[in-house]
């Protein structure tokens, strides 16, 4: 307990504060984080929901009137639905992806007792600490046509003519996977570092072998851990605004991008916003989906 | 019934020698325990066995096969650890099924297999409980019978009773050795607690710093130790040192010590002038008020300091002559006070000799 101010009692103090405040400390406490995400999160999504209704204009951000011409245009032009289609299977693939990468990557770090932890675990934090442009431009360094790959490679005479390896769809995968690991690779490596090593052992005791121990002991156990990667890659993916940028290419656009485009080249406010409620309403049955599904796999398993 | 050879065991971790030229012979369907302080290498070497170490020198047989280098998961063995690691995810059948599973015995024997480890383990009608929805004990035993299920070569425990209160902690040492007797397994046995060892096995291994300080049945450990490090391990002591003064016939021997003269009895020849020391247990001690007369019993005068009820037992502490002080171990009805004078008198026949 604190100790009460000099010459103050503790029971003084205690009488100044309203019984209704005492009765409810947990409410009170929890108030400048709800007020904080209301603030800054609920009130400018409900902002945008509106928006997305609006009538668009060319001369303002919004002409007067309700419609829901906005939403019948997103979803049923093949056009958006494509741009739409195609985001959801980045992010899928990128979560596959640092899903194969990172799970060795993570269970290599949960188990090993070596000299060099430390090292690794910087390796993976510390391209967090530089900015993602930072790291966009040191791909362009490697990828573009007259980068170090392909001129490595020229040189070496293995190859012709440059690859294209950059301003396409290959250029942002390589990006958005090589920012987005460590947010597979720390939920999965807290999840298998709550796993006692002695049930692996007890596995290979009864005559599993260290792959079969892995599928049948580890994995299944990992698997909160995987589903917090998952989600984070995938929702992270579908939302990356600068690495498509600096990387794809202006004629192949996915969501965020189109999304920008419309918001401050055309000016098409509510058109933009309604496009960003769909991604988010995707996103969202794309997650549910995939925990309705992990979740049955798991009560499969025992 | 396999047969487990270890001879000239050696692993080292950086500059400390874990084992130490280890040699054992264990018979079909025995258990012997490993028997030690932490950090004597009893784990290590039951991890060498298992094969979750790799010794640095060394060989292992099961019957006249060295093991060495093959997988774990190659060794028939059945191990039961420390904290269980009972599957969390499987329920009680699906963990008893997964060894049966990696041998690919299914159906009709494996149904049969597994009911008759749950009885044998007394856990009938829990085969759908989650190892979370059971008491520590109960969850012990379903590791017992995971191993057991699979009807390995070698059951290797490696301080399974640790994680347990007193009361079952004794309850299961009898459980497990009734078991082991009736499945007639060769067992291996890792504890740091002697009365379980004593309780459990048909030989102890002692060790300290990763060697074999003695070996045998758990009663010539006790009444007949091979050192002071062994005595004081086992069970409680008291010590005099002294000289070898003179043989006095096949066994037995007299020692000049600073409490006055004393007959023992001895394993091994000692030397006129020998420096030995004298192990003599607290419950072979008899307090007396007066000093007995009689053949081959030592009787030392001394003063009772403290007195304890144990029980079972009641406990003395007396001073003797030269300051040092007994434990003694009287029967409970006895009532010397503090501050008495009486003798404490030993048979020379319970008196051990051993060296200095």
């Amino acid at each position: 307990m604190t100790v009460p101010a000099r010459g103050i009692k503790q029971e003084t103090i205690a009488a100044l504060v309203p019984a209704w405040m005492r009765s409810n400390t947990a409410l009170l406490l929890f108030l400048p984080t709800v007020i904080f995400l209301v603030l800054f999160l609920l009130v400018p999504y409900v902002n945008m929901l509106v928006m997305s209704f609006r009538t668009p204009s060319t001369s303002a951000v919004f002409a007067p009137g309700f419609t829901t011409d906005n939403y019948t245009k997103a979803l049923t032009d093949l056009y958006y639905f494509g741009v739409l289609f195609k985001t959801v299977v980045f992010g899928m693939v990128t979560t596959a992806i640092c899903l194969l990468i990172g799970y060795p990557v993570a269970y290599h770090l949960a188990r090993t007792k070596s000299r060099f932890k430390g090292l690794l675990y910087v390796g993976i934090l510390s391209p967090l600490l530089v900015g993602v442009v930072i790291r966009c431009y040191g791909w362009i360094i490697l990828l573009a046509n007259n980068g170090l790959i392909n001129d490595t490679l020229i040189k070496a005479g293995l190859i012709e003519t440059h690859l294209p390896l950059m301003y396409n769809n290959f250029g942002i995968g390589v990006g958005l996977v090589h920012v987005f690991l460590p947010f597979m690779i720390l939920p999965i490596l807290g999840s298998i570092q709550s796993i006692d090593p002695a049930l692996e052992e007890a596995a290979q005791s009864l005559g599993a072998s260290r792959a079969k121990t892995m599928f049948k002991v580890v994995l299944p156990l990992s698997l909160p851990g995987i589903q917090s990667g998952a989600i984070l890659v995938f929702v992270l993916t579908i939302s990356a605004y600068v690495i498509p940028i600096l990387l794809g290419s202006f004629q192949e656009v996915i969501m965020p991008t189109l999304v920008i485009q419309l918001l401050i080249d055309a000016f098409l406010w509510p058109f933009g916003a309604a496009l960003a409620f769909i991604l988010s309403l995707t996103g969202a049955a794309v997650v549910i989906a995939f925990l309705k599904i992990t979740n049955r796999y798991m009560m499969k398993e025992g | 019934m396999t047969q487990l050879t270890i001879s000239g065991l050696a692993k080292r971790f950086g500059d400390v020698a874990a084992i130490d030229n280890l040699n054992l012979e264990i018979k079909e369907g025995e258990l012997i325990s490993l028997l030690g302080p932490s950090g004597c290498g009893k784990t290590t070497t039951l991890r060498c066995i298992a094969g979750f170490e790799q010794p640095d020198e060394g060989q292992i047989m099961f019957d006249n096969k060295d093991i060495i280098g093959l997988a774990p998961e190659r060794r028939n063995i059945g191990m039961v650890f420390q904290s269980y690691a009972l599957f969390p995810h499987m329920t009680v059948r699906q963990n008893l099924n997964f060894g049966l599973e990696m041998r690919s015995i299914g159906g009709a024997e494996a149904e049969e297999r597994i009911g008759r480890a749950i009885d044998a383990v007394q856990l009938t009608g829990m085969t759908d409980r989650y190892p979370q929805q059971l008491s520590g004990g109960q969850q012990q035993r379903v590791a017992l019978a995971r191993a057991l299920v699979i009807e390995p070569s070698i059951l290797l425990l490696d301080e399974p009773l640790a994680n347990l209160d007193a009361k079952l902690r004794e309850e299961m040492r009898f459980f497990i050795k009734s078991l082991q007797k009736r499945v007639g397994i060769t067992t291996v046995y890792v504890t740091h607690d002697q009365g379980e060892a004593m309780v459990i096995s048909d030989r102890i291994v002692v060790m300290f710093n990763g060697v074999i300080a003695q070996m045998g049945d758990p009663t010539t450990i006790y009444s007949r130790p091979a050192s002071k490090k062994v005595a004081g391990f086992i069970g409680q002591s008291n010590f005099i040192d002294g000289t070898c003064k003179g043989q006095d016939d096949a066994s037995h021997y007299t020692i000049e010590t600073s409490l006055g003269d004393i007959i023992c009895l001895s394993g091994d020849e000692r030397a006129q002038g020998e420096r030995v020391t004298i192990v003599v247990r607290p419950e072979v001690i008899k307090l007396e008020a007066e000093k007995p007369d009689a053949d081959r019993m030592n009787s030392l005068p001394g003063k009772v300091e403290d007195r304890f009820s144990l029980g079972n037992f009641a406990g003395y502490k007396v001073a003797c002559a030269d300051g040092s002080v007994f434990l003694v171990q009287e029967e409970p009805w006895t009532e010397f006070g503090v501050g008495d004078h009486i003798w404490c008198s030993f048979a020379a026949d319970k008196t051990w000799l051993i060296q200095a």
